[in-house]
C-alpha cells in the first residue's frame, strides 16, 4: 500500500507557484453548479398544481400525490387523451344536496371505455426551491429549473426536503442516535463519514429535515428503507425527510473541499433534492475561495478526501502487483508521493 | 503509401492511425503505424473514463516520440489533434420494457430480450394492474418497450391483447421518446399505434420470440440493433472475433468484460470462401458490477473472494467498484475488481449454454477494461476457473483494446488485412490451458512431459491441483500426457500430446474439478483460491 504523510493541506502561498505539466489527465468536474434541472417524480393519478413556466418558491405546492391510486372505468362520452386529468361531481339527490367530486387522470381507452387512474387522499409535494417549471408530464416527472446552485452527490434518499444547515460533525466525524438533538427538529445535518438505520430513524422522528453524509452503508440503506416503507404502509403521514450520500458506501470522511463548502453554507436555507441527486442553495455569496491551481482531491483509497498540490505525472507505477499510470502529489510541505491518476481528481 | 483502412470515420491516406475504445470506465488509445510494409502496434495507454481525450493522445503520442523519435518522425507522430481515428463507443445501457400479457408469455419474450444487451424490466398484466403496467412503461428510466406474444397468440392472450395493446399506445402518446417493438402476434395491433394523433416515436415490427433457428434469434438480432448505436464497441467487438477467426483460420471465443456489460462470441472460420460463423451474446446482467448488486452477486462475490470481507462489507465494496471502477488499487481494490470479473464472466458463461454447447474453441481472448488492473497470468487464472471446458486451448489478452476499433471497419477485406498486419502485436500470449476431465480423486493419475526446444520437464498429475509449467511468450512446445485410466480431453482416451504455446502465465495444467468445487468452509476456500492466485500474481499481499 501506498503510504504517504498527511500535510496541512494547500496553502494560499501556494497560488503563485506554476503547475507542473500533466494537471490536465487529473478528471475535473465541478463542485458547484448553477441552476440545474432537478426532477420531481410522479406516479399516474398524481395531480400537477402547475405549469411550464411558472416560479416555485420553497413551501409551493407543485402536486398532489395520490395515494392508493385504484382504477375507475368510465364510458367513452367525452374526448381526451391519455395523462390528461378526468373530474365529475354527483350531486346526491337526498335531503342533504351533498356532492361527491372524483378526479382522475386518463390512462387508456379500450372496449369503449376510459380506463382511468383515480384516488380519494392525496399528499401535497411541495418544493423545497426556488425556480421556474421547465415541464410538465403528468404520471411522469415535473422539472424545475432552480435558480440556486447544487452540490452534486451519489444517492438521496427519501423527500425532497428544506432546512437550515447544521455542521454537527467534524469530516471524519460520525454521529450517534443518542446524539441527536430535537433542537435540530427543521435542520438539515451534516454528520461526517457515516451514519447507521437507527440515528437516521431517530432523526426523522425528531422532526429533523434532513441528513448530508459521507457515506451510507448498504445494510443501513436497506434498513432505513424497510422502516420508511412500514411507516408509509401505516398510512403515517411523514414529514418530509432527505438523505444526502456524497460519496459512496465504505466509511470514508466528507472530502475536504466539500467540507469547507458546507461549513460555508452552515446557518442558511438549503435543500436536498433526490432526482439529480444534490444538495441545492440560494448564497452564491456564501462561496469558499477556489482552490490554487494545481490542487487535487484524494477519490479513493487510505487517504481520500485529502487536498494535495499536483506535483506532476509519474508514469507508470506498480501498485499491488499491477502497473498504473501515476502521478506525484505533495501533501502540505512533505515530499511528494506517487498516488495512482485514478485516485484523484480536481475541481473546477 | 500504405493500403489505408477505409474505416467510418477513416479518411486519407495515413501513415498512422489512432484506435480509441471510450469504454464507461475506462479510455483506452492506441497509435497504429505503417512500418516497414505493415501496420504496427506502436504504443497504448490506458486511463479511467473522465481523463480528456486530447490529454490521453499527448501522452501516447510523447511516450512513442521518446521511444523512437526517428520513427514517430518517418510517421509525423506529432499533431495528435488531426490525426484519423477509429473509435468505438460503450454504449450506455438503457432500459427496456418487457411487457406481455401472461407469465408464460412473458418468460419467452424475455428469455430473448436479457441476450441483447439492455437493462430488462420485466411485467405482465396478469401480475400488474393496469396503473402499475403504465407506470412501468412511464418511468424516465424506460427508453423502449417490447410488448411481446406468441405467434398465433395463445389461449391465455387472445382476450387481453388489444386490452394490453391500448395500454402501450397510451402509454406510447405520452412518451414520444420511447421506441415500441411490437413481437409476435402483438404486430397486428400496429394499427394502434398508427392512429394516435400524436403518434409514438419508432415502432418496429418484430417476429415472435419462437420464430428463427436457434428460436429468438431475429428478435435478438432486432432488439441488438435497437439498442446500439453504430459505434458500440460490443457490436464491433464481436465483428473483429469473426474477422479474427477467418484471419487466423481458428476457432475463436472472445469474452468482452466492462462495467456497463459483456460480450461473448463465438467465431468459426467459414470453409471455401464463406464467411465466419459467428454467434454473439450482449448480456448487461453480466457487467462487472450491475448498478444494483442483489444478495446472489453478493453471494457469488464472496464465493470467489480472496479477501476476508463479510458480507455487508463486500456489499459496500461492490457497490463503490460501480462508483469507482479504479478506486483503491493499492489496496486490495485490485483483487476485489478480479473477483468481481470472475463473477460476472460466470454469469455471461451461464447465461450463454448455446454458446457452451458449440465446439470448443483453440484461441480464447479476453477484452474489455474489467481486466486492466490485473497482470496477466492472473487474468489467465481467472479466465480458467469459470470458463471450465475440458480440452486444450490457448488465451490470449487483447491489452490495447484494439479489436473494438477494427471491428468499426466496414469493409470485412480491409478489416481482414488490418488484423493480418496486427494479429501479433494485439494479442498478449497468456498461455495455454489443458483442462481434462473424468480423473478419480486421489493419489497421481499420470505424468505429463512437456518437450519444448533443448529442455524437457517432466511432472506428476494429481488431481485437483493447478500445475505451472513455465513457458514463456513466443516458445511453443508438445505437452505429452500419460495417464493411468482414460480421461477426456477433447477426446477420451489414456494418451495425448498437445500443441501448446507460451504467455506470461506459461502453460496451466489445470487438474481441477469440471466444474470447479470449492470447499465450504469461507476460510479454507479463501486460502484455496488464494494460493492459486499468489502463484500468479507476484507483488501482492496475501
Amino acid at each position: 500500500m501506498t503510504r504517504a504523510t498527511i500535510g496541512r493541506g494547500v496553502t494560499r502561498a501556494l497560488s503563485g507557484e506554476p503547475v507542473p505539466p500533466g494537471y490536465e489527465l487529473v478528471p475535473a468536474r465541478r463542485l458547484v453548479e448553477p441552476a440545474i434541472d432537478v426532477w420531481f417524480p410522479l406516479q399516474p393519478g398524481d395531480r400537477p398544481r402547475v405549469a411550464s413556466g411558472d416560479t416555485v418558491t420553497p413551501g409551493s405546492s407543485v402536486a398532489d400525490r395520490v395515494r392508493d391510486p385504484r382504477l375507475a372505468e368510465m364510458p367513452l362520452r367525452f374526448g381526451g387523451r391519455p395523462g390528461e386529468r378526468w373530474s365529475r361531481e354527483i350531486a346526491d339527490a337526498g335531503a342533504g344536496q351533498r356532492t361527491t367530486h372524483q378526479q382522475g387522470e386518463l390512462l387508456f381507452q379500450t372496449g369503449g371505455r376510459w380506463r382511468i387512474a383515480a384516488g380519494d387522499d392525496h399528499d401535497p409535494l411541495e418544493s423545497p426551491v426556488t425556480g421556474v417549471v421547465r415541464g410538465v408530464r403528468p404520471g411522469i416527472s415535473l422539472s424545475v429549473r432552480t435558480a440556486g446552485s447544487a452540490l452534486r452527490g451519489v444517492l438521496a434518499l427519501g423527500d425532497a426536503s428544506r432546512g437550515r444547515l447544521e455542521i454537527a460533525t467534524d469530516a471524519d466525524g460520525e454521529i450517534r442516535p443518542r446524539s441527536l438533538d430535537v433542537g435540530s427538529a427543521g435542520a438539515i445535518l451534516v454528520v461526517g463519514a457515516r451514519i447507521d438505520a437507527e440515528a437516521l430513524t431517530r432523526a426523522r422522528a425528531m422532526g429533523i429535515r434532513g441528513i448530508v453524509v459521507a457515506t451510507l452503508p448498504g445494510k443501513d440503506l436497506r434498513d432505513y428503507l424497510a422502516s420508511e416503507a412500514r411507516q408509509r404502509a401505516a398510512h403515517h403521514r411523514l414529514q418530509s425527510f432527505g438523505v444526502l450520500v456524497l460519496h459512496g458506501s465504505s466509511r470514508r470522511p466528507i472530502g475536504e473541499v466539500q467540507m469547507r463548502l458546507l461549513q460555508r453554507l452552515s446557518g442558511a436555507e438549503v435543500a436536498i433534492m433526490g432526482t439529480p441527486p444534490a444538495l441545492l442553495f440560494d448564497a452564491p455569496a456564501t462561496m469558499p475561495e477556489a482552490d490554487p491551481p494545481g490542487s487535487v482531491q484524494v477519490r479513493t483509497g487510505p487517504l481520500a478526501g485529502r487536498t494535495a498540490r499536483w506535483a506532476g505525472l509519474a508514469g507508470l507505477r506498480s501498485f499491488a502487483g499491477t502497473h498504473l499510470e501515476a502521478a506525484f502529489v505533495r501533501f502540505g510541505d512533505d515530499a511528494p508521493v506517487a498516488l495512482p491518476l485514478a485516485d484523484l481528481e480536481r475541481f473546477r | 503509401m500504405p493500403a489505408t483502412p477505409s474505416a467510418r470515420g477513416l479518411t486519407g491516406d495515413p501513415r498512422a492511425f489512432f484506435a480509441l475504445d471510450l469504454g464507461a470506465a475506462t479510455t483506452a488509445a492506441a497509435l497504429i503505424g505503417h512500418v516497414a510494409g505493415r501496420w504496427r502496434l506502436l504504443g497504448a495507454v490506458t486511463f479511467p473514463a473522465g481523463v480528456p481525450v486530447p490529454a490521453v493522445l499527448d501522452v501516447l503520442v510523447g511516450r512513442v516520440t521518446a521511444a523512437d523519435p526517428e520513427l514517430a518522425a518517418a510517421l509525423g507522430a506529432a499533431g495528435a489533434a488531426d490525426r484519423p481515428r477509429l473509435t468505438v463507443r460503450s454504449t450506455p445501457p438503457a432500459g427496456l420494457a418487457v411487457v406481455a400479457v401472461s407469465e408464460r408469455s412473458l418468460e419467452a419474450v424475455l428469455r430473448a430480450a436479457d441476450r441483447t444487451g439492455w437493462l430488462t424490466r420485466p411485467a405482465s398484466a396478469e401480475r400488474l394492474d393496469s396503473i402499475a403496467l403504465t407506470a412501468r412503461l412511464l418511468d424516465p428510466d424506460v427508453s423502449a418497450v417490447l410488448v411481446g406474444a406468441g405467434e398465433p397468440a395463445g389461449t391465455d392472450e387472445r382476450s387481453s391483447i388489444g386490452e394490453l395493446a391500448a395500454l402501450v399506445a397510451a402509454a406510447a402518446t405520452r412518451r414520444p421518446d420511447l421506441t415500441i417493438v411490437l413481437s409476435g402476434a402483438m404486430a397486428e395491433q400496429a394499427p394502434r399505434f398508427e392512429s394516435a394523433a400524436e403518434g409514438p416515436g419508432e415502432v418496429l415490427l418484430a417476429p415472435s420470440a419462437a420464430a428463427g433457428s436457434p428460436p429468438g434469434a431475429p428478435l435478438r438480432e432486432l432488439l441488438e440493433r435497437a439498442r446500439a448505436r453504430p459505434d458500440d464497441s460490443r457490436r464491433a467487438f464481436a465483428r473483429a472475433i469473426g474477422s479474427l477467426a477467418e484471419t487466423l483460420d481458428r476457432r475463436v471465443e472472445g469474452i468482452e468484460l466492462g462495467l456497463d456489460g459483456a460480450a461473448r462470441v463465438h467465431a468459426s472460420p467459414g470453409h471455401g470462401g464463406e464467411a465466419a460463423a459467428v454467434q454473439a451474446v450482449v448480456l448487461s446482467s453480466a457487467a462487472l458490477v450491475p448498478p444494483d448488486p442483489d444478495e446472489a452477486l453478493v453471494d457469488r462475490a464472496l464465493a470467489w473472494s480472496t479477501v476476508r470481507v463479510d458480507r455487508h462489507r463486500m456489499r459496500d465494496r461492490l457497490r463503490d467498484l460501480r462508483l469507482h471502477p479504479w478506486g483503491g488499487i493499492p489496496g486490495d481494490g485490485a483483487r476485489l475488481r478480479l473477483t468481481a470479473a470472475r463473477t460476472a464472466v460466470a454469469r455471461l458463461v451461464g447465461g450463454t449454454p448455446e454458446l457452451s454447447a458449440l465446439p470448443p474453441a483453440d484461441l480464447l481472448v479476453v477484452a474489455g477494461g474489467a481486466w486492466a488492473v490485473a497482470p496477466g497470468p492472473a487474468i489467465a487464472l481467472a479466465v480458467a476457473d469459470v470458463v471450465r471446458r475440458p480440452g486444450a486451448c490457448q488465451l490470449a489478452y487483447d491489452h490495447a483494446r484494439l479489436l473494438g476499433p477494427i471491428g468499426v471497419i466496414d469493409d470485412v477485406a480491409e478489416r481482414r488485412s488490418l488484423l493480418a498486419d496486427l494479429a501479433g502485436d494485439l494479442l498478449l500470449p497468456l498461455g495455454s490451458v489443458v483442462m481434462p476431465q473424468g480423473m478419480r480423486a486421489g493419489k497421481a493419475v499420470g505424468r505429463l512431459v512437456v518437450h519444448g526446444g533443448a529442455v524437457s520437464s517432466e511432472l506428476e498429475l494429481v488431481p485437483g491441483g493447478l500445475e505451472l509449467v513455465d513457458l514463456p511468450p513466443g516458445e511453443t512446445a508438445v505437452a505429452e500426457f500419460e495417464f493411468r485410466e482414460p480421461v477426456r480431453l477433447g477426446t477420451r482416451g489414456r494418451h495425448f500430446a498437445v500443441d501448446v504455446a507460451g504467455g506470461l502465465g506459461g502453460l496451466l495444467v489445470d487438474l481441477r474439478d469440471v466444474p470447479l468445487r470449492l470447499p465450504d468452509r469461507p476460510d479454507r476456500r479463501r486460502e484455496v483460491l488464494a494460493a492459486w492466485q499468489d502463484a500468479l500474481w507476484t507483488g501482492v499481499d496475501a
